[in-house]
């Protein structure tokens, strides 16, 4: 089974690679160089066609051109029709690496993808072409914001504020001090005689080191992404290469400018800390202004929800390019605007468009990253470089060492501040997680000085190589070796989320207590501002005075109810809004409407439709196992059938109250059936045994969950509450017994629905 | 007795309040003034006034029930003593703690103890059990009054229901702190007071 396995994956691969060259081929000759020479030799084909055709007519009438069939017309389309192919080669790509699991295990997609753009510029260069190389405009406006906006739109905004000041000293001083370090021992390295580098100047190397010691949230997302650490150093690392924009931009351009004035006064590295602060916060603010304008319009988007998504990419590109015009730094000003975009957006639009803006930026981001690293091996192949072995190598060892030492200097400083100290570990994976990437090979890309440039591109793709290819396919064993915490898969809980606002709550009147204005007194204050000001006028309608516990939990329910219907089974389905609604009928003889939970009018709507819209569909699909079949087959898939009957039970049960529907008999996913049966037998049965079964199996999970003391079955409860884990082995044999207790007990059919629920 | 101790700590009160407590000399003498300055009547203990009178404890929806953590069953004047025992579980927990502590009872700051004071906030009357209708009247509290009983309920039912593990419809301590088990404790219920 193995064997066969592994060599269909090799035959596959065989066919990747196969359909890999083809496709080098084809956007070989499709690209513009091949174009014009194609063109010209078939346009002669035509010619000749065109002069034949001349002969005969000519005789006849005056010249008139044959109305040609079929034409070839390449140069119309060449330039999308090549985008599109680089395209769809790097998509086949990332498809082919998942047909061989044991190579994407060890090595992280990055490097792959960075092999097979070196091979693709291999083969372009022996075909004697240009290949297309990582242009810097190409790179910053269209392959780097997706993968910013989608870091920063699902950004979890709890733990980046909490570790905020460490992000910050992290990003800021870190890079500085990586910048200097480097800068200034090259330039010591450069004096050696025998590197014969002496013609770079101190200006330059501080040029080289800014370029070189940003890290890069690229690389890093590519690669932390992959191995699912703690939360909290995927973070701190994560923050960290986002947040060093602004230190970088600065110093890029401050070094650039300087480089050819040739010194650098006192009163010029002043502004340069001036415009530090400038570009930060002033791009933080374009990211402001433009999330709130976002948040504004999706306030009015309900008649057009189509273009809803568009409002969100649209904004944050414009925060991003407005931010760039004034050479402010425009990855914080994206960053902040998706995070400010995101609570009142989201309150705003529909389902749908949320679901559609988060896998368009998941798939832009993947395309995106896959396209640079692949242009990124396309463009070490093209060249040119200039190999000095000194200065390469020593750039290495220096950035490996100011990284190091960065690290640790700074978390001892840290740790003073912090409540939960960083230790040898953490610091060992956040000094090891600092990869650099595509940015500084850009950055690096739009140098000036040929001569400098050829020698710092080559040593900055070295480094680049070396990060990606052995800290990234190493750091995975080595956060096994070092048994570091991984991320912690946890659903959402209602329970969490009440705790923890209640612990905020406290720790809130506990530092007012103490006359400590701490982080708490802070966030609370945030809060009420935005609650009070700023919800009431960028959140449509009555959401914007819901707090957030019960939009919480309405988020929870409403995700519950669609994975119900779409997956038509395995999904848990409280019955609590049932049980809430049953309780209500006992206490008072409601009125219709007072049983239905009041939920906002669009919110019904929208349960409605998607509970109606589906339940034809899970009429059809429902599989039968009558009641008597469950007892002759017990084990065939009866977990699956087990979980199946009672959220079907549940469903039947929300639907009637929420729905009000009174024919809720004839939408009823049908019963049980002897399931070799064909199906149209379906329905007939369902008439006649339904009602009975489902008001007997709708009662139960009421009776139990409501009333603890409920004397039937005292010991159901928990077994109701383990339904849907699918591990629950003890289930079976229980809820055998059930449907037979319950015929025995509830032998009455629907009508007396009303009756036992008030029994119960 | 009564006027000298309000406005002097003496220094063997100062080492039994370190020793009990764990707080370092410095951060009780500034608590201390903190205390003093919110003793308006000066007599050396506080009441559920002087609390009161701190202006956002009031705009607190747990305000009422924070104060009351802070006096002993039954009482209503808390010494600096009491006041200092309750800030104490709030104190960070630090790492080389546990080898230091030699008594046999756990600090107060360590996450048992913090959660069990959280734990008595929702559990006013004391038997160790959550009921629903504790956890209607907190969730009343945080959530305002727009929101319906019925709404309110099920997001109560639905609580209980996932954190009850022995089906009495109620959340015992052991399951509270099962249910927050992921979240972390040390780090949300510690406020980092500055030397």
């Amino acid at each position: 089974m193995a064997g066969l396995g592994s060599e269909c994956s090799r035959r596959l691969a065989g066919c990747v690679s196969l359909l890999l060259l083809v496709f080098v081929a084809v956007i070989v000759s499709a690209s513009p160089d091949a174009a014009t020479g194609a063109n010209e030799t078939l346009r002669h084909p035509s010619g000749h066609s065109l002069d034949d055709s001349h002969d005969h007519p000519r005789n006849s009438s005056e010249h008139r051109k044959a109305f040609p069939v079929l034409a070839f017309n390449y140069e119309h389309v060449s330039k999308p029709f090549v985008i599109s192919l680089w395209i769809l080669l790097a998509l086949l790509m990332k498809l082919g690496f998942h047909i061989i699991p044991r190579v994407s295990h060890i090595v992280p997609e990055s490097c792959l993808l960075i092999f097979v753009g070196l091979l693709v510029g291999g083969v372009i260069k022996a075909m004697d072409q240009t290949p297309p190389v990582l242009d810097t405009k190409l790179f910053f406006l269209y392959l780097l914001p997706p993968i910013i906006l989608d870091a920063g739109y699902f950004l979890p905004i709890r733990p980046f504020t909490e570790n905020m000041g460490t992000i910050l000293v992290f990003a800021v001083v870190g890079t500085l001090w990586n910048a200097f370090f480097i800068g200034g021992m090259m330039f010591a390295v450069c004096q050696i005689e025998a590197a014969r580098v002496g013609h770079v100047d101190l200006l330059s190397c501080l040029l080289f080191g800014s370029i070189i010691s940003a890290v890069d949230p690229v690389a890093v997302l590519a690669v932390f992404e992959e191995i699912h650490i703690n939360e909290l150093l995927h973070i701190l690392v994560f923050g960290e290469s986002l947040l060093n924009d602004a230190v970088t931009v600065v110093l890029y351009h401050l070094f650039e400018e300087f480089a050819h004035e040739g010194t650098v006064t006192v009163g010029d590295a002043l502004l340069g800390v001036v415009s530090f602060f400038v570009v930060s916060v002033g791009g933080v603010m374009v990211g402001v202004i433009y999330g709130v304008l976002g948040a504004f319009t999706s306030r009015f988007t309900s008649h057009s929800r189509v273009i809803e998504p568009l409002f969100v990419f649209l904004y944050s590109y414009m925060a991003y390019l407005s931010a760039e015009v004034f050479h402010l730094s425009g990855i914080m000003s994206l960053i902040a605007c998706g995070v400010i975009m995101r609570p009142y957006v989201e309150a705003n639009i529909s389902h749908k468009s949320y679901t559609t803006i988060k896998y368009f930026l998941k798939m832009w981001s993947s395309v995106s990253e896959t396209l640079i690293f692949i242009f990124l091996g396309v463009s070490t192949v093209e060249g040119p470089h200039n190999w000095n072995w000194i200065f390469v190598i020593f750039t290495l060892i220096l950035c490996l060492l100011s990284r190091v030492l960065g690290v640790v200097g700074l978390t001892f400083i840290i740790n003073k501040f912090r409540i939960i100290k960083l230790t040898k570990k953490d610091q060992f994976i956040v000094a090891y997680g600092g990869l650099r990437g595509a940015i500084a090979f850009s950055l690096g890309f739009l140098l000036t000085d040929t001569e400098k440039k050829d020698m710092f591109l080559t040593a900055i793709i070295t480094v680049i190589f070396f990060t990606v290819f052995v800290q990234g396919m190493t750091i995975r064993p080595l956060v096994e070796l070092l048994a570091v915490k991984k991320k912690k898969e946890s659903k959402a809980s209602i329970n969490e989320e009440i705790h923890t606002q209640f612990l905020d709550h406290l720790l809130t009147g506990i530092e007012d207590i103490c006359g400590h204005y701490g982080h708490h007194h802070w966030k609370d204050k945030l809060n009420r501002f935005n609650r009070t000001y700023v919800k009431k006028w960028l959140i449509a309608g009555d959401r914007s005075s819901e707090p957030q516990l019960i939009s919480f939990y309405n988020k929870m329910e409403m995700k519950e109810a669609m994975m119900l219907v779409e997956s038509g089974s395995a999904a848990k389905l409280p019955s609590l809004a049932s049980a809430a609604s049953l309780q209500n009928a006992q206490q008072r003889a409601p009125p219709k409407q007072r049983a239905i939970p009041s939920i906002s009018k669009t919110r019904e709507q929208e349960i409605r439709k998607i509970l109606r819209a589906n339940l034809q569909k899970t009429r059809q699909r429902l599989r039968s196992y009558s009641r008597h079949d469950l007892f002759s087959d017990p084990f065939e898939d009866s977990m699956s059938e087990i979980r199946f009957r009672k959220q079907r039970v549940q469903m039947e049960r929300r639907m009637s109250h929420y729905l009000t529907v009174p024919a809720n008999r004839q939408e009823t996913p049908s019963a049980r059936k002897v399931w070799f049966e064909p199906e149209h037998k379906v329905y007939t049965y369902d008439e006649s045994e339904s009602p009975r079964d489902g008001a007997a199996l709708e009662t139960l999970p009421d009776t139990v969950s409501l009333l603890s003391e409920s004397p039937q079955r005292p010991g159901q409860s928990s077994r109701l509450r383990k339904r849907g884990d699918a591990e629950q082995s003890a289930n079976a044999p229980d809820s055998q017994e059930e449907p037979q207790k319950l015929s025995r007990c509830f032998s009455d059919p629907g009508p007396k629905e009303e009756e036992e629920e008030g029994e119960g | 007795m009564g006027s000298r101790a309000s406005t002097l700590l003496r220094e063997e009160e100062i080492e039994e309040i370190k020793k009990e407590t764990g707080f370092s000399h410095s951060q009780i003498t500034r608590l201390y003034s903190r205390f003093t300055s919110l003793d308006k009547g000066e007599n050396g203990t506080l009441s559920r006034e002087d609390f009161q009178r701190i202006p956002e404890l009031a705009i607190n929806p747990l305000g009422d029930r924070i104060i009351n953590a802070f006096f002993p069953d039954g009482e209503d004047q808390v010494n600096f003593r009491g006041f200092m025992r309750t800030l104490a579980h709030f104190r960070p927990v630090e790492d080389n703690e546990k080898n230091k502590n030699l008594s046999n009872t756990e600090p107060l700051n360590s996450r048992t103890n913090k959660l069990h004071f959280a734990f008595q906030l929702y559990d006013l009357d004391r038997d160790d059990k959550i009921s629903r209708d504790e956890l209607l009247q907190v969730l009343r509290m945080m959530v305002g009054v727009n929101i319906s009983d019925e709404q309110l309920g099920s997001i109560a039912d639905r609580t209980i229901q996932e954190a009850d593990t022995n089906g009495d419809g109620c959340i015992s301590f052991t399951e509270f702190i099962k249910v927050l088990e992921k979240v972390d404790v040390e780090q949300k219920m510690s406020i980092r007071f500055l030397h």
